[in-house]
Parts: structure tokens; C-alpha cells; sequence
């Protein structure tokens, strides 16, 4: 009774200033978490927020910067507690995690609609939004992460390959890598391939398209165990490691992490590489401005898609969504926000500030985009596209897997015992099983 | 002799720094010890100290069943923090003392070399281990550039930080970081002997090397004895520089360089087992604990007589 009566006062305080009343009803503040996704991430969503706060001057929008190092902690404790932003960015596979973890405020499917729901983004990246075995959505896609294969164009032409013929399975990868190796490019020995062994986090999404294009998976069809003992990710995990095993990745590339591998593709180290989108810009981008684009690497390198196996020709694709915490108190102003971050031209902008791509259809194949035929290389890559299943222990499994892979790469480095298809099935019974015991205790 | 009365005003004075210690110290300690025996995983985090209590369960599960994926390469980071510890602890007491003893004279420069010698350790531990996870770089680090290109002392390139040599990769590193300042203490603990000792053992013929023993070492060994015990609980509860150099914690240093700290965290944010990890910690606390009490006990008598 005395709330209703405080509120009859303000709103005849309210109706009494109209023009104060205006200000204040509409008067709203919007907290917001985002990763380190650009180099500048503070002044590029200053910018990427401008035209919208144009049209709305009474919001204030705060965003914080997280590392991705720190984001995963902090997000989760912001979940446990119920004191966290409106909006915040999760990678795809956090979704179902931290939705588990009942934190998230499930979009009604007026939402959805509004922003042009599922049809509207790439299936793969949708699949992210919800629990693999729950049709509540709890977030929107905000850009994509895609992986293929960085190679020298020049090097395959002296090499007599046709890259098309190179890239289209196991068998003919194989055989170009082997041609390619050790060849002498711009009076330097180059070798074929670069990969990371074990000091990267990118090592589990490194081997997931081979695993997968074998028909290997990390899960059973179920979810309740781990597939990673399969004979099919076996073969998979054989055929990646070998190209180490034989020399066609230097071994010196195992201790190496991702971005000394990429620096090593931009110096003219290795004639193929598997990366993603960042790497296209850096070979866009003047060495002025931190990038590459005066190397004889950026002079001659195309895109491919990860060669076929036996099974299909999937890639890996991940990227971040954005949701909305159900502890935030006004959710009404952080959908409209959310809505707009989510557009056409807030997700191509936002593309080109972050270089990764849009999950939008209708960004994604913007003609300005398209224009750059490598990126239409790498677009062409989505469609194989391939996520982590949505559900909500992947992080801990992933977890296993990297240690599991990473401790592997030892027996390929030839530092521990005798590289052999039977030492790595040991190896992947040993991360089964405890992947096993992760499941177990989450599930 | 009298029996004094009692006063409370030293004790009054005391009052807001045990409060502190109790507000910092206790209450974690008690609250972790309260998260031991909760079932506290991704579902339950939210519900914090309210989640499901399960009693003694995690310690169960982390001490008697083999299948917890807590104790996964728990092993491993027994034994590398164990070896990292002792050798850690060892080399850096050996080479600070030795160092203590060598600066300990009057000659040209020696403020400046005292400075420099403490450089190592003012370097931030995570910095020490990512600039010597660029130094172990097979092809392109200057350790191998070093041995083998200068030197000549190995006829192939080692790994470092893959395989077994891993080891000597994390223990390198935080021995040249933790010397300096255990010369420093022996240096300030040497000035205090009385020269006349030294100068009446010369006259009676003593050798220097006898004079180290028999003068020196008796002299400083509450400072060995402490100096020590500080060494060990630093290297156990080691975690930035493995963390560091192996993917800035997202990689894995492999079974030679795991350490419990690095593990622990590892398993127990990362698998989300924060009850089973509150258990492990609380475990490792009591054996620090036990540790350091039979320690403190078994020099205690000598350390007060020769005081």
C-alpha cells in the first residue's frame, strides 16, 4: 500500500515537470561485459555503439572489458552470485554452461522473431544459443569463428599442385605436403606444414574437423560418454600426428603456440597452415598498422577448406553470442540493445572492427565483404561448419581433452617412448577415461 | 621472585592485529574447510555455502578412489613438487650462501654488484616465466643457442619444455629467481659475526675452508633452518612460472612439469569440482602445517642454545 502510494506521488511529481518527466522515465543505465576481441576493444565499442546511443541520448551504456584468460572466472562468479552485467558476451560453447547454471533470461519467441530468429543466422552458430536437448534460446550469435587452410599459392605452383586437387582428401594432402617439404622458396627451405603441439588452447579445435571427418566424435550419440577412443579418432589422430611424425611439420613447431606458428607462416616458414579469420586480416593489413600485408606470404596465399576424410568435410567453427542475465533489472532496455548489437550493420561493423565474421546471413555475404575473394573463401568454409555439442560440461571435458592431446604430443615429439598408432590409443584410452570420470561428475 | 601482575595493555595493543589475522586468515580457512564438505560443482555454485552437504564425500573420493578426476596426473605433481622443492630449495639456499660469502669483503664496486646480483629477483615471477619460455625454445631460444651453436656442449638440439627435460625447465628459472634474495639475508646475517673470530682461528692456523664450517655455518644455521622452511612452502605453493610458460595456463606442461598448484587449480575451476578441490587444499595445509611443526620442533633447542 505504501509503494503504491509512493508511486501515485512520483507519478504526479512526474506529470507535474513533463519536460523532467521525459528525461527520467527514459533514463536508463545498461551494464555490459565483452571479451578482448578487438586490439582496441574499449574505442571500438564506444564507436560501434554511437549510432544507436545517437537515437536513444538518455542511455548510458557501461561496457567492461574482460580478458579471455580472466572471462571464464569472473563470469562464472557473476552467475553464482546473481550480481553481474545486463548484457554479456560468451563463447559458444559457455552458453549452455552458464544457462545450466539458470543465469541466463531465455528470449521469448517474439524476441526471436523480432530479430528474424533462427532462418536468420548460420544454422551452426544457432545450435550455440540453446542445450543441445532444449529448445529455449538464451542467447544471440554475435560473430563467427571459422577454420581452414592458410597456404602460399606460389609454393604449390612450383610445386606443380593444383591446390584445388591438393586440398580435396587425406590421400592428395598428404602427397602435396610430402612434394612441398623442404622445397627452397625465396632462397629459404620452407616447410610444409605448421601446427602447435600442446602449449596452445586452440589444440582441441585443431584436431576436432579430423576427428569428425573421420566419423570420430568427443561424445557419444548420447552425451553421457566419451568417443575419443573410438577406431575412427584414432585413425584421425594418427593421420594428423603423423605429419609430425614424419617431418613434414618441424618438430621444433610442437612447442610452439598458435601465434608463433602464424608468424612463422608470415615469414615464409610454412607453406600451410590452419587458422582463421584473424590471419586473413593481418595479411590485409600494412605492417604500419601491425599486420603483414608486405610479406611474400601476403602476396600469395589462398583458402581452403580442411581436406575431406573418409566421413565428410567438416570445419571447426565457434565465435561469441551475447546474452541477457536474468539478474538484470532492466531487461527490457538491455533486448533493445541487444536487438540492435545483433543487426545487419552493427554485426558487419562489428566484423570488421574484430575481423571475425558475421553470424548474420545478411551481413555474412555483404557485398562489401564478398568483395575480398579470400574472405568469400573463408565464408564458403561456414557452411561445413561444425560446433562442440551444446552441452553443459564441455568446458570441463575440453579441459581433459587439451591435457590429454597435449600430453600426446610428447609421444609425436619423440620425448616420451616410441611414436606408434598403439602408444596414442593408449594415450586416448587414458583421456576417455578420464573424460569418464568428468562426465560422471558433472552429469 | 615476585610474581608480576598481570597487564592487559600489551595485550590491548595486540587486540586489532589478531582481529585482522582472524578476519583474513581464519575465516577463509574455515570457509574452505566448510566448502570441503559440500557437494559444490556448476549446479550447485550458485547456492555457494548452501550447496548439498556431503561430509567427509570429497575427501573420500580424492583420497581413496582412483577414478576422481581430481587425482588425474595427481601422481605426477606429487612427485615433480616434491623433486621441485627439494632442488629448488637446495640450490637456491647453496648458491645464495655461496655468493653471501664470496660478497662478504671489502673490494672495488661491491655495492654495485650487490645490486646487480638482486636483479633476478625483482623480476615478477609470471614475467620470469614467460621470458624463459622463449629462452627454452628448441630451434630459436638462446639456451640451445648457447650449448650447442657457441659452446659446443650438446651435439643435438634438446627439447625443453616437451618430455622429461621440462623439469629442469621450471626448476632453472625459479632457482635464479629465488637466490638473490637468500644471499641478501645470508649477507645481513654474516656482517652480524664478529671478525675477531675469523682473525683468532687465522692465527691459530684454521683454513678458510675450515673456518666456513666450523665459524660460519654453526653461526648462520637458524638462518639456514628458517630460510629453508620458507623456501619450502614457497616452492610448493609454486604456480605462475609452470603456469607461464606452458600457454599462459591454457596449455599443459605434461607429466615432468606439472606442479600440485597448477594442477589444483586446473582440475578443481576448470572440471568445476570446487568441493573436491577445497579438499585437496585442505589436506595439503594440514601436511604444510605438520610440516613446518616437526620442523620448527626439531631445531628449535639447538636454534636457543646457540642463540
Amino acid at each position: 500500500m505504501k509503494i503504491s502510494l509512493n508511486k501515485t506521488i512520483a507519478a504526479l511529481l512526474a506529470a507535474s515537470t513533463l519536460s523532467m518527466a521525459a528525461q527520467t522515465a527514459s533514463a536508463a543505465e545498461l551494464n555490459m561485459w565483452v571479451m578482448a576481441d578487438t586490439t582496441q576493444q574499449q574505442q571500438d565499442m564506444k564507436d560501434l555503439l554511437a549510432p544507436y546511443l545517437a537515437k536513444n541520448p538518455s542511455l548510458r551504456v557501461n561496457v567492461t572489458v574482460l580478458n579471455w584468460e580472466s572471462a571464464w572466472n569472473k563470469i562464472t562468479a557473476a552467475a553464482a552470485s546473481g550480481q553481474g552485467p545486463d548484457i554479456l558476451e560468451l563463447g559458444t560453447t559457455w552458453v549452455s554452461a552458464i544457462a545450466s547454471m539458470g543465469a541466463l533470461e531465455p528470449l521469448s519467441d517474439q524476441q526471436q522473431n523480432e530479430v528474424g530468429g533462427a532462418k536468420a543466422f548460420f544454422p551452426v552458430l544457432w545450435g550455440t544459443t540453446h542445450r543441445y536437448n532444449d529448445s529455449k534460446i538464451y542467447a544471440l550469435p554475435w560473430y563467427l569463428d571459422a577454420r581452414g587452410a592458410f597456404y602460399r599459392t606460389d609454393v604449390f605452383k612450383k610445386a606443380g599442385i593444383n591446390p584445388k586437387d591438393a586440398f580435396t582428401n587425406w590421400t592428395s594432402f598428404k602427397q602435396a605436403m610430402q612434394k612441398i617439404n623442404g622445397m627452397t622458396v625465396d632462397g629459404k627451405k620452407i616447410a610444409a606444414l605448421g601446427y602447435p603441439g600442446k602449449n596452445d588452447w586452440n589444440v582441441v579445435h585443431n584436431l576436432a574437423p579430423w576427428i569428425w571427418n573421420a566419423g570420430g566424435d568427443f561424445l557419444s550419440a548420447d552425451k553421457m560418454h566419451s568417443a575419443i577412443n573410438s577406431p575412427e579418432s584414432l585413425q584421425a589422430i594418427t593421420y594428423y600426428t603423423s605429419f609430425a611424425a614424419e617431418g613434414l611439420v618441424p618438430a621444433a613447431a610442437l612447442e610452439k603456440d598458435a601465434t608463433q606458428i602464424e608468424s612463422g607462416f608470415f615469414n615464409g616458414q610454412y607453406a600451410v597452415i590452419f587458422s582463421g579469420p584473424w590471419v586473413l586480416r593481418q595479411l590485409n593489413t600494412p605492417k604500419a598498422k601491425g599486420g603483414q600485408m608486405e610479406t611474400l606470404a601476403a602476396h600469395n596465399f589462398g583458402i581452403a577448406p580442411y581436406p575431406a576424410g573418409l566421413k565428410g568435410n567438416q570445419s571447426y567453427v565457434s565465435g561469441s553470442d551475447l546474452a541477457i542475465m536474468k539478474s538484470s533489472k532492466n531487461k527490457a532496455e538491455a533486448w533493445k540493445l541487444l536487438s540492435y548489437l545483433t543487426s545487419h550493420d552493427a554485426e558487419l561493423t562489428y566484423s570488421k572492427m574484430s575481423s571475425m565474421l558475421p553470424p548474420r546471413l545478411d551481413a555474412a555475404y555483404d557485398p562489401s565483404l564478398m568483395a575480398n575473394p579470400n574472405y568469400a573463401a573463408l565464408v564458403s568454409v561456414v557452411k561445413n561448419g561444425r560446433h562442440y555439442p551444446s552441452i553443459a560440461a564441455w568446458g570441463p571435458l575440453e579441459s581433459v581433452y587439451l591435457k590429454n592431446f597435449g600430453n600426446m604430443f610428447d609421444i609425436v615429439a619423440g620425448v616420451k617412448g616410441k611414436y606408434s598408432a598403439q602408444a596414442l590409443k593408449q594415450a586416448l584410452d587414458g583421456a576417455a577415461a578420464e573424460a569418464n570420470d568428468v562426465l560422471g561428475e558433472t552429469n | 621472585m615476585r610474581a608480576r601482575k598481570f597487564d592487559v595493555f600489551p595485550y590491548l595493543l595486540l587486540l586489532p592485529a589478531v582481529l585482522m589475522m582472524l578476519a583474513v586468515n581464519l575465516t577463509p580457512i574455515v570457509q574452505g574447510l566448510y566448502m570441503s564438505l559440500l557437494k559444490l560443482n556448476q549446479y550447485t555454485l550458485s547456492q555457494y555455502l548452501d550447496a548439498p552437504f556431503i561430509g567427509l564425500e570429497n575427501y573420500r573420493r580424492v583420497l581413496l578412489e582412483s577414478h576422481s578426476p581430481i587425482r588425474a596426473g595427481l601422481g605426477f605433481a606429487i612427485r615433480n613438487t616434491a623433486l621441485y622443492t627439494l632442488v629448488v630449495s637446495v640450490l637456491a639456499i647453496v648458491i645464495g650462501l655461496g655468493v653471501a660469502v664470496l660478497l662478504n669483503r671489502d673490494f672495488r664496486g661491491k655495492g654495485l654488484a650487490r645490486t646487480l646480483l638482486l636483479l633476478p629477483w625483482v623480476v615478477p615471477s609470471y614475467v620470469v616465466g614467460t621470458l624463459w619460455g622463449f629462452m627454452w625454445q628448441r630451434d630459436v631460444g638462446i639456451v640451445n643457442t648457447v650449448l650447442v651453436d657457441w659452446l659446443h656442449l650438446l651435439d643435438e638440439r634438446p627439447f625443453w619444455l616437451l618430455g622429461s627435460n621440462s623439469f629442469w625447465a621450471i626448476v632453472i628459472p625459479t632457482v635464479w629467481r629465488a637466490w638473490p634474495v637468500m644471499m641478501l639475508i645470508f649477507l645481513a646475517a654474516l656482517q652480524a659475526i664478529p671478525e675477531d673470530q675469523y682473525e683468532a682461528a687465522t692465527l691459530d692456523g684454521v683454513s678458510k675452508w675450515k673456518q666456513f664450517l666450523h665459524i660460519t655455518l654453526p653461526t648462520l644455521k637458524p638462518v639456514i633452518v628458517i630460510q629453508f622452511m620458507f623456501q619450502v612452502i614457497d616452492n610448493v605453493y609454486s604456480y605462475n612460472i609452470v603456469s607461464m610458460m606452458f600457454g599462459n595456463g591454457a596449455g599443459h606442461p605434461g607429466e615432468w612439469a606439472d606442479l600440485l598448484m597448477p594442477l589444483l587449480t586446473r582440475q578443481s575451476f576448470s572440471y568445476w569440482l570446487f568441493g573436491q578441490g577445497a579438499a585437496v587444499s585442505f589436506v595439503m595445509m594440514v601436511l604444510m602445517l605438520l610440516f613446518v611443526g616437526i620442523w620448527m620442533a626439531s631445531f628449535k633447542r639447538s636454534m636457543i642454545s646457540e642463540e
